[in-house]
């Protein structure tokens, strides 16, 4: 094999520094948490709610990392190799996403409408066949099971690689993919319509699923490039260049505007056709959380999609990091707007103290678990059949 | 000149050099077309005429002499029209999308692909106009200044379309033509002939290969393909707006816009596989459209075909778990009611039969993928059937429910777009390069057998 | 008067060499033409970054305003229709076609702006030294009106780098 100047990466190490700054980070939401909960005394169906909206989101990160690492696999994509790690440590926080969720579990009666079931009227006794708590929550195990699955055996795939190269680890990874692929296809609309669309259990809608899986997706984009920055910036991953960062600025302006085409698709057919039972959910975030919504647009399709025009600003570490984190804070609050409108109502719904300090705990958790999984595996998978592919290309 | 791991398969067979490349592409351009081309031309040229004959017909005598009703407005018509819109959203896709992707495969398949596009939907205008009853009065849909002071209604889809057809068909159009004048350049030095020479020099703009030229027409496609690419979404997504924005159970549905929009990919990739898997036979490309590509073609059709399968239970789903009475009575009659039949060919063609395509050895197999992709144009065809004719012959109103049934005059309109797409197609084959010659000789060296694994020189320099 | 002097090579590699080789020397090179962009080929010329993004971006900015301003002032102005209880102003209804004509407008003013700046379109006759540059040869092009050096040392210069059938003509532009 001809030389190539590929610079070695550096072995991470969760240092105490690191692990000092998440443990304030996860005190500063507990203490928010606290504080909703005994000094401000916020109403209980906004303290559940928002355990709920965080652990979903915690769950987004790692899969919309895992959906990213496989359709990459599927499609021989080779770019990325290089922050492969990255996607399979974030996939890895997966399972953990479980113990969050049901963390939530005591208070779904407080989220969802449905669970009601002494008082359920017409439209949702006629529901109750999909919408009851046993098959909800064997829906809800299915999918971790599964989505758990994948990311594990992945992930064991990719390391056993590193020790000795396999011939058929390209097959073995596209083939698994595959099968992710299908039951992933299924699964995040059907979890999207049990975690959030059924908040609001009278409204409908078919692109729902969709919708929720591009602001996932691009959640998790702009974690992967605040992460690849970082491990770029310290050392970590010395061969992520510009061209990477080109790269991943392209999905993240790209995606944004693909959420965008979602988001007006439905709510263009939903205002045109003006039929109550569809409008009521626009009319109540309209009318009452009406500033949130115009900026849920501005933040998550006019920021990104004028900022990230330039080759510049996605060539640029500082200005794509910082876009990231910002469209990162937008999807945070499309999925506010998915549930807080529906399981607190207007009334009780509100962003104080709890919603900007919990996520902290969250993003604490999650970091921690990143790191771990990191730490465990070399920085990249050299022995990757397309890894120098992935540090010597060009963008046009 | 970039890395490209051995593992990958060759984008080109047979030890070409640049200049085998060149004479391979040209030979259908330089040679005296043969029998089957004649053949070929004469047939579809008679279907045409005959079915322009039958739009005349059908102007002459009113809309009338068409099956459609008060009930069923939109017929055979309408499906044919987004039938053949779909099929064009292949072309645009390969070219735009993929290189946006940066899929190098696509070089081989563009350039045909990309005139199919263009083709299609030349066809796919022709059915609104004449539906709409008095083709001279056509011109009414533009937004023109006239003495009424009235203007269009920008309110309705409909509208939209003609906006995003016409601008999806000028920029199509200019991407294909870009691509295609430096190629037309290479024909022209290669004419032996005066006035070849000269018709072949004005068709390519003077191209002449020079650097700084290269330089922009790269920069400008790359940012052709960006527009582009969201243009080929929203063309069917307004499409499926021209149904979606009413409120008629099993057209409103908000799924619609990207469901079309990939169920178009779909079709048109069929379409393509159809036609490449002759061409390349006929015109003795093997070499270029390898089975490779033809793999990398049935990946896509499987991927958008499986999208569209997740749709189509959505709706179903969503029929039922929206509690609304007049959604759930849509989807059981499209299931059970009279036009089941439409529904179950929908059903096997698009959601059943590309799942046979995550088998390898079918993927490769070109007879199969042959017949597997006719199977999906009658199958894409029967989807907007069952959209149209089903969600239309029974909705609010028992007292107006009726069925439906085509007259040969409509047949025959549609058979002459047939005869149009394959004129188009064959005089095309004849004129230009079937496959994109420069792009696929940039791709040559790192993609070709001989070349692979060839060490790099000439590492370019950070910038 | 001036005299072109060129060569070529058969293989793509081998022109970067001698564009590096050539440059080095300090002589300045006319123009390079080749069958296909070679990858690497602008940076080493060092070619500016097209500036057509930049007039796409400006041409889809003033389409797309001037198709959501018409929309906007016909059905506020110029005649104002209900329609499907919509009020006047139904600025969602107005994207479809504001988003067309962004296309349409940026897509058009940077085929037109390309050809007009490469000096290419219907009728242009181009000044094509050799046929078998739009086949297989990549072809180096110096001039004496640009470099100190003579015409002889221009040729020795060329050929040295190894390419083939240099060659001088004069011409009168």
């Amino acid at each position: 094999m001809e030389k190539h100047n590929i610079p070695d990466a550096v072995p991470f190490k969760f240092t105490k520094k690191i692990k000092t700054a998440l443990g304030i980070a996860a005190g500063i939401g507990l203490v928010a948490l606290l504080w909703a909960v005994f000094i401000s005394q916020a109403p209980a169906s906004r303290i559940w709610a928002n355990l709920w909206m965080n652990a979903i989101m915690f769950l987004f990160l790692g899969l919309g990392a895992l959906f990213f690492w496989t359709v990459n696999a599927l499609g021989e994509s080779t770019w990325q190799i290089n922050i492969q790690r990255i996607l399979e440590s974030m996939a890895l926080t997966i399972p953990f996403a479980l113990i969050l969720f049901v963390v939530a579990f005591p208070g779904l009666t407080h989220i969802f409408e449905w669970t009601h079931t002494e008082h359920l009227d017409r439209i949702l006794q006629m529901k109750t066949a999909y919408l009851n708590i046993p098959f909800w929550m064997l829906r809800l195990a299915i999918y971790f099971i599964f989505w758990s699955f994948f990311a594990i055996y992945l992930r064991r795939v990719s390391l056993k690689n590193d020790f000795e190269p396999q011939d058929n680890y390209l097959r073995r990874v596209r083939s698994t993919s595959g099968w992710f692929m299908v039951f992933f296809a299924i699964s995040s609309s059907m979890a999207a319509w049990d975690w959030l669309m059924s908040i609001d259990a009278h409204w409908f809608s078919t692109l729902y699923g969709w919708y929720i899986f591009s602001s996932m997706f691009v959640a998790a984009l702009a974690v992967i490039i605040i992460i690849a920055i970082a491990f770029k910036h310290f050392g970590i991953l010395p061969n992520i260049n510009n061209e990477h960062l080109h790269d991943l600025g392209k999905y993240l302006f790209g995606f944004s505007i693909f959420w965008a085409y979602l988001w007006i698709s439905q709510f263009l057919l939903i205002w045109y056709s003006n039929i109550p039972e569809e409008t009521v959910y626009y009319v109540e975030r309209v009318t009452h959380f009406r500033s949130l919504f115009y900026l849920n647009v501005a933040i998550n399709f006019l920021f990104p999609f004028l900022a990230l025009m330039t080759r510049k600003s996605k060539r640029q570490p500082v200005i794509l990091g910082s876009i990231a984190v910002l469209v990162l804070m937008g999807h945070y609050l499309d999925l506010y707007m998915a549930i807080m409108p529906g399981a607190v109502g207007h009334e009780n719904a509100k962003i104080g103290l709890l919603e900007i300090g919990l996520p902290f705990f969250y993003l604490a958790a999650f970091l921690a678990i990143f790191f771990v999984m990191f730490q465990k595996a070399k920085p990249v998978p050299e022995n990757h059949p397309y890894f120098i592919e992935s540090s010597d290309y060009e963008n046009l | 000149m970039m890395h490209v791991s051995p593992v990958r398969e060759p984008l080109i067979n047979g030890e070409k050099s640049y200049n085998d490349i060149t004479n391979d592409v040209m030979a259908p351009v330089r040679a005296k077309p043969g029998k089957l081309w004649y053949i070929g031309i004469t047939v579809s040229t008679i279907v045409m005429i005959f079915g322009f004959a039958m739009i005349g017909y059908t102007v002459w005598f009113g809309i009338g002499k068409w099956g459609v009703n008060r009930t069923i407005g939109w017929g055979w018509s309408i499906t044919n029209f987004v039938w053949w819109v779909g099929i064009g959203h292949a072309g645009t896709f390969i070219s735009a999308i993929l290189l946006l992707f940066r899929q190098k495969w696509r070089t081989s398949i563009n350039r045909a692909a990309e005139a199919m596009t263009i083709f299609a939907v030349m066809c796919a205008g022709i059915f609104p106009l004449i539906h709409m009853g008095r083709l001279p009065l056509g011109f009414f849909i533009l937004p023109y200044p006239n003495s009424r002071e009235l203007w269009v209604n920008f309110n309705s889809p409909l509208l939209w379309d003609v906006f995003a057809i016409t601008t999806y068909l000028l920029v199509s159009l200019l991407f294909w033509y870009m691509g295609l004048i430096p190629d037309l350049g290479t024909i022209r030095d290669r004419m032996k002939t005066l006035w070849k020479k000269k018709a072949y020099n004005f068709l390519s703009f003077g191209w002449k290969g020079s650097a700084r030229h290269w330089h922009r027409h790269e920069s400008m496609s790359l940012i052709l393909a960006g527009l582009a690419a969201p243009l080929v979404l929203s063309v069917h997504t307004i499409v499926s707006f021209d149904f979606a924005t009413s409120v008629i159970p099993g057209w409103h549905t908000t799924i619609f816009p990207p469901y079309f929009v990939s169920g178009a990919v779909f079709s048109g990739f069929a379409m393509v596989l159809t036609l490449m898997i002759v061409t390349r036979k006929a015109l003795h490309l093997e070499e270029y459209i390898t089975v490779g590509h033809v793999e990398s073609m049935n990946k896509v059709i499987i991927a958008t075909g499986s999208i569209v399968g997740i749709a189509y239970i959505t709706e179903l789903f969503m029929a039922w778990y929206s509690g609304v009475e007049y959604e759930r009575y849509a989807f059981l009659n499209r299931a059970l009611g009279p036009y089941a039949w439409a529904y179950w060919i929908m059903m096997t063609c698009n959601v059943i039969s590309p799942q046979l395509l995550w088998f390898k050895k079918l993927r490769r197999n070109l007879t199969f993928t042959f017949i597997l992709s006719i199977f999906i144009n009658i199958g894409m065809w029967f989807e907007r059937f069952v959209i149209v004719v089903t969600s239309l012959h029974r909705d609010y109103l028992p007292s107006s429910w009726t069925m439906y049934k085509p007259t040969w005059v409509e047949v025959a309109i549609y058979l002459g777009t047939f005869g149009l797409f394959f004129t188009l197609f064959f005089l095309f084959i004849r004129v230009f390069p079937v496959i994109a010659l420069s792009e696929v000789k940039s791709v040559a060296r790192s993609s070709a057998k001989k070349f692979i694994g060839k060490p790099i020189k000439n590492k370019t320099p950070e910038k | 008067m001036r005299s072109i002097i060129y060569g070529h090579f058969t293989d793509e590699l081998d022109l970067l060499n001698a564009v590096k080789e050539l440059q080095n020397k300090g002589i300045k090179i006319d123009d390079v033409r080749t069958p296909f962009p070679v990858h690497g080929l602008d940076s080493v010329l060092k070619l500016p970054r097209s500036r057509l993004p930049i007039a796409a971006f400006i041409a889809g900015a003033i389409g797309g305003s001037l198709g959501l301003l018409f929309q906007i002032w016909v059905f506020t102005r110029g005649w104002p229709l209900v329609i499907g209880g919509k009020p006047f102003l139904s600025l969602p209804s107005f994207i479809p076609v504001t988003f067309e004509l962004t296309v349409l407008f940026a897509a058009f003013a940077m085929v037109i702006l390309f050809l007009v700046r490469s000096n290419l379109g219907p009728g242009s006759l181009p000044d094509i030294l050799d046929e078998e540059v739009t086949n297989d040869h990549f072809q180096i092009i110096l001039t004496d009106r640009n470099n100190s050096a003579s015409e002889a040392e221009l040729e020795e210069a060329l050929a040295s780098t190894g390419a083939l059938g240099v060659k001088n003509i004069k011409t009168d532009n």
